[in-house]
């Protein structure tokens, strides 16, 4: 089977506690996969291990067949990343941090891909401005932008709608899902919001206490757990 | 009233001394003035009137050179320091650069930062006191060169420190320069030092550049012994910040640092 992200035996501790434990998972080339687990269940350390931001203590990570520690900047070409809690440079305008990404990224005809992808999230009115300037929906959509500069073919997302309002929520949640059709990528998702989950996510990883206790899809969940609703696969039995 | 003061002065209490970078500044500070203007002093006992113009322009070209230095070290960690303030660091540490690109970039903005930040002051002194800077030839090329070379070893260290201890090293990048100049001979020679210092300001490679640029002045002659001891030494000070740089950059992964600096 072709994979996206294979994860062998996969552990991280720091100062001796272990955030993530034996993880084992294999993931199709593509497909929107749900990552869900209570805070400090490892989703974040488990995103940033994939991205070479965190070295495992243990465990072997291959992404499109091929081995991250071995191949780390081949594969960090290929993949990227969007979260709320990280931000561009605030005293750039919007186009200048764009550019910037997409010359990292060796981006050809950098400047129609900026305009394209600025067109399809609409923020085409916001190039000009200081990205410090904007609010929080407008950043989120320019993250988004940077995160689709290199058409990755992993795009990793830590709890992508936080703190947004229900129209941009909904927006993004609608580009994403088109993205990933129309490119056939993998996208690896971290949510807390169950809708949100529902609504984008053909598998589910489900994480607790640094392990995966279980990884199907939604529907598969439910039927072995005998459960209705994806919250009740959260809950304690 | 006395209650809520009492909990203002608790609180910046705890933050003054409870980060070493901090307390280390509100001790050291008085003694470092207390020195640098105790050297000066002797050093201007020492001058007659003959060379009294020759030591006026030793100063400004210690000035300029100087600043050199502290603009190069400014110019690399404040770079750096963007990237932490804007909380953009998993960004960047996410594309295909490698970590040795990130040290080049660096350099190359903390040089184009520095010719900058300078010209206009070479200019300006030029015009108003008749400074001649460029008076110092080809040998300019090489102090500016070397204090270079020190200003990015000493801000690839800052940046190091910063990036693994947080934010209260911020104030290191500011201090550092100072904390190193009553020692480094910039604006009087080693000899107007007490004996027991002599040794130990001879060991800095700022304290051999600007004594070999007074004896230029002065004396039209350098020692070749001391330039290229100079040129080596701070060869291997910025090797060996760029290999810490690159340690910490694996030991900040190692311990998952630069993920939570987002949050």
């Amino acid at each position: 089977m072709k994979t996206s992200i294979k994860i062998k035996n996969l552990s991280k501790s720091f100062n001796g506690k272990k955030i993530l434990k034996e993880i084992n998972l294999e993931l199709p080339k593509d497909g929107i996969f749900g990552i869900l687990g209570k805070n400090g269940a490892g989703k974040t350390t488990l995103l940033a291990t994939l991205m070479g931001l965190i070295t495992p203590t243990s465990g072997e990570i291959k992404i499109f067949n091929k081995c991250l520690k071995k191949n780390k900047f081949d594969i960090l070409n290929q993949i990227n990343f969007q979260s709320p809690y990280i931000e561009l440079p605030k005293k750039m305008s919007v186009y200048q941090n764009l550019i910037f990404y997409a010359r990292l990224y060796n981006v050809k005809d950098r400047g129609k891909i900026i305009k394209n992808l600025c067109s399809e999230l609409l923020v085409s009115d916001l190039l000009h401005l200081n990205y410090g300037k904007l609010s929080s929906g407008q950043k989120t959509r320019v993250n988004l932008c940077k995160a689709l500069l290199n058409r990755p073919k992993l795009l990793l997302l830590d709890e992508p709608t936080a703190s947004l309002d229900i129209q941009t929520s909904d927006f993004i949640r609608k580009y994403l899902v088109k993205f990933q059709k129309n490119y056939k990528s993998a996208i690896l998702i971290t949510s807390h919001n169950l809708e949100e989950i529902k609504y984008m996510c053909d598998y589910l990883i489900i994480l607790e206490d640094g392990k995966v206790k279980d990884f199907d899809t939604i529907t598969n969940l439910l039927k072995k757990g005998k459960k209705s609703k994806i919250e009740e696969l959260l809950l304690n039995d | 009233m006395i209650n809520r003061i009492f909990a203002l002065l608790i609180r910046y209490q705890n933050i003054a001394l409870g980060s070493m970078p901090r307390l280390i500044s509100i001790f050291y500070w008085p003694t470092v003035q207390i020195l640098f203007w105790g050297f000066f002093t002797n050093y201007f006992y020492q001058i007659n009137e003959f060379n009294i113009w020759s030591s006026l322009n030793v100063i400004l070209s210690a000035v300029v050179l100087w600043d050199v230095l502290f603009r190069s070290q400014l110019g690399l960690s404040m770079s750096f320091f963007e990237e932490l303030w804007s909380r953009n660091l998993p960004n960047l540490f996410i594309t295909p650069i490698k970590d040795h690109e990130i040290i080049i970039g660096l350099l190359m903005i903390s040089f184009l930062r520095t010719i900058l930040g300078l010209t206009p002051a070479i200019f300006f002194a030029n015009y108003f006191f008749n400074f001649h800077l460029f008076e110092l030839g080809l040998y300019l090329i090489f102090f500016f060169f070397n204090l270079t070379l020190i200003g990015w070893s000493i801000g690839l260290l800052v940046s190091s420190l910063v990036l693994r201890y947080g934010q209260s090293f911020e104030e290191l990048a500011w201090a550092i320069i100072f904390i190193v100049l009553p020692f480094s001979c910039v604006y009087y020679p080693l000899s107007s030092l007490p004996e027991a210092m002599q040794t130990f300001s001879g060991m800095f490679p700022t304290t051999l550049i600007f004594e070999e640029m007074r004896s230029l002045i002065f004396n039209s002659h350098m020692n070749l012994i001391n330039l290229i001891k100079i040129f080596f030494i701070n060869i291997f000070l910025l090797l060996m910040s760029s290999l810490f740089f690159l340690f910490i950059l694996r030991v900040v992964r190692k311990k998952g640092i630069m993920i939570n600096q987002g949050e």
